[in-house]
């Protein structure tokens, strides 16, 4: 496109109005991108100010401001030692149960998608479609059923139990059955065939560096749906111990609307703190990976 | 997109030195073993899948047929009662409403958040872009103990300022029952809205840059590029993204569940909810099954019919694609 010396000098002129315009709606876009992140940080702050108080400061001080003297650390030994020191349990619970899971979640879910993306064999379709189609059954659907199954297993009341059905992760392999798809390149899978690798060795050496940005994509998916879990855990479970921190904090909760209960908010609002703690601490290194699972999904027909 | 093993390779320099298969790209015996290999790597989430999915789904199944009261096969006793069982049927249509609400208001924030990300005006764009996402990494339980404690006017003054200064009769109650449904739109649209704009500003950033620069030239603003260019060309995400919620919030559980405990706002709101208090609190869980399948057919339908309208006007994409392969 040619531009003549009279256009030129007229974009000249408008240029300068241009950058008045330029600052202002920059300022303007900054104002509402504030705003929004005020809506997600503002409950953010108030759960780590009022992490720092006393049950009775908790009701009479000025809910968004910190009190004169923060009481972490009496917080931090009552969360610890109410009853009998539940909530570390509940801590270290959340801990196995996330990363058990992920672990075994993302090795069968690669392995699966995997197959489906670089193999041919009698029953790839079906296995494909039964992916894709129980993407679509919504999970809590099947709490109640598999209560009662787990039940003549002897499975409720495990760790396993959590585990195992969580571990059946079918956007995990619809994932990775995209992923490793353009991530593995087949000639060089053939290569290492002719130089006589076997199939799992291929997978091992060959596709496992190409696939680990996936493998971590799926890992961290699967350890916050873990982490963040409920209703699983809550219809699983009935021991104390086992719980996991999201059941545990909805217990405490529940006692306090009892009668003669004592007032636990201070414990229940650091507990709070220290279930999401970790996470945000990570979050913004792990972001990417994250991001990467939820996209490919929506983008892969694009 | 699955491409298959030896489809592409007859070309490749391995192959070249090979003589016995270059001439046949496909050796039968081969490709047949490692078909095997491909079916073993299956197996372990097959298994579980087996006995942790498909058993369960099929179960259930079995279970709403049964009695309540003597366990023997009746019929299709149970999603009669269903059927006539008006709590559970006000719970979807209160989930309707709540989509209708909820997740307009959302996706038109999560839409408008990613724009202005995407825009040339906008600064900080990482940083914005990272704590619009951090409520994905807070459990929903979490999200409503925060928001149901700020939300009780015992514990969060400034929802008495109003009674203080004369506008209304007490404090405000967001949780009462009334209001307990917008209480919590407001949570899950805190917890959702950059889950979601974090998948369209990425959708937002693969449109090609030719197309923008084209544009500029021709003197369009911002405005009409994000409207008339940008906004069209992610509208399949949009679609998957409005998807993705309305299968969430037919399973709402978590947040109706947690107010409930801090300001005991009563019944059962959501399906979940009622499906939950039928198997565990009146211990019916034949009723409760088959409760739970006419809902997973309401949300299998729902997304079916979804996926439908969206495929006639915009043609195949995301899943369905795929599964076509």
């Amino acid at each position: 496109m040619t531009v003549g010396a009279a256009q030129l000098r007229a974009s000249l002129f408008r240029r300068h109005g241009a950058a008045v315009s330029r600052r202002a709606k920059t300022t303007v876009t900054t104002a509402f991108l504030a705003m929004g992140a005020a809506y997600v940080l503002v409950p953010i702050y108030w759960l780590v100010v009022a992490s720092s108080k006393t049950n009775s400061q908790l009701f009479s001080t000025p809910t968004f401001l910190p009190p004169a003297h923060p009481s972490w650390a009496s917080n931090f030994k009552d969360l610890f030692t109410y009853q009998n020191g539940d909530f570390g349990w509940w801590l270290l619970n959340s801990f196995i149960y996330s990363s058990v899971t992920a672990a075994l979640g993302a090795t069968v879910s690669t392995l699966c998608g995997y197959g489906l993306a670089k193999y041919s064999f009698r029953g790839r379709r079906v296995v494909f479609a039964l992916v894709v189609g129980s993407l679509m059954v919504p999970a809590t659907a099947l709490v109640v059923p598999l209560f009662l199954l787990e039940h003549f297993m002897g499975l409720t009341n495990t760790y396993q139990g959590v585990i195992l059905p969580l571990v059946v992760y079918p956007f995990g392999v619809y994932f990775m059955s995209i992923f490793a798809a353009d991530a593995v390149p087949d000639n060089l899978v053939d290569s290492a065939r002719v130089d006589g690798a076997g199939e799992m060795r291929t997978l091992w050496q060959i596709g496992r560096p190409l696939l680990m940005p996936g493998i971590v994509t799926l890992f961290l998916l699967s350890f916050i749906g873990t982490w963040n879990n409920y209703f699983l855990p809550l219809v699983l479970l009935g021991t104390e111990s086992r719980f996991p921190l999201t059941v545990g904090l909805s217990a405490w909760l529940s006692s306090i609307s009892s009668v003669g209960a004592q007032p636990i908010y201070p414990e229940i609002i650091l507990g709070s703190f220290v279930s999401v703690l970790p996470m945000l601490i990570l979050f913004p290194f792990l972001q990417k990976y994250v991001a990467r699972g939820l996209t490919l999904g929506a983008i892969a027909g694009e | 997109m699955a491409v298959q093993v030896g489809s592409a390779s007859a070309s490749s320099p391995v192959r070249v030195m090979v003589p016995s298969r270059g001439t046949t790209p496909r050796q039968p015996p081969l490709r047949a073993a490692q078909g095997r290999s491909g079916l073993l790597m299956t197996g372990p989430f097959l298994a579980l899948f087996a006995v942790f999915f498909a058993g369960p789904f099929v179960y259930s199944i079995v279970l709403s047929l049964r009695s309540p009261l003597t366990g023997a096969y009746s019929g299709l006793f149970n999603y009669r009662t269903v059927m006539s069982n008006g709590e559970f049927w006000s719970g979807v249509v209160r989930m309707g409403y709540f989509g209708v609400v909820q997740v307009t208001v959302m996706i038109c924030l999560a839409i408008g958040l990613a724009l202005l990300l995407d825009s040339p005006y906008c600064r900080a764009k990482k940083l914005f872009a990272l704590i619009y996402f951090l409520p994905y990494a807070v459990p929903g339980v979490i999200a409503a103990i925060m928001w149901g404690f700020l939300l009780e006017p015992d514990l969060d003054g400034a929802l008495g300022v109003p009674h203080q200064l004369g506008l209304a009769s007490g404090p405000v109650q967001p949780l009462d029952y009334r209001l307990a449904l917008y209480a919590i739109m407001l949570i899950v649209t805190w917890e959702w809205t950059g889950y979601n704009m974090t998948i369209l500003l990425t959708s937002l950033t693969n449109v090609p840059h030719q197309v923008i620069e084209a544009a500029k030239v021709d003197g369009a603003s911002e405005l009409s590029i994000a409207a008339r260019i940008k906004l069209p060309m992610v509208r399949r995400t949009v679609m998957f993204t409005i998807m993705l919620s309305i299968i969430g919030t037919l399973q709402l559980f978590n947040e109706p569940v947690i107010l409930n405990e801090i300001a005991t706002t009563g019944s059962a709101l959501t399906p979940n909810q009622i499906i939950y208090n039928t198997a565990f609190a009146f211990g019916n869980e034949e009723l409760a099954a088959a409760q739970s399948v006419v809902l997973a057919g309401i949300t299998i339908v729902a997304t079916i019919a979804f996926f439908g309208i969206v495929r006639r006007r915009m043609g195949p994409f995301g899943a369905t694609r795929a599964a076509a392969k």
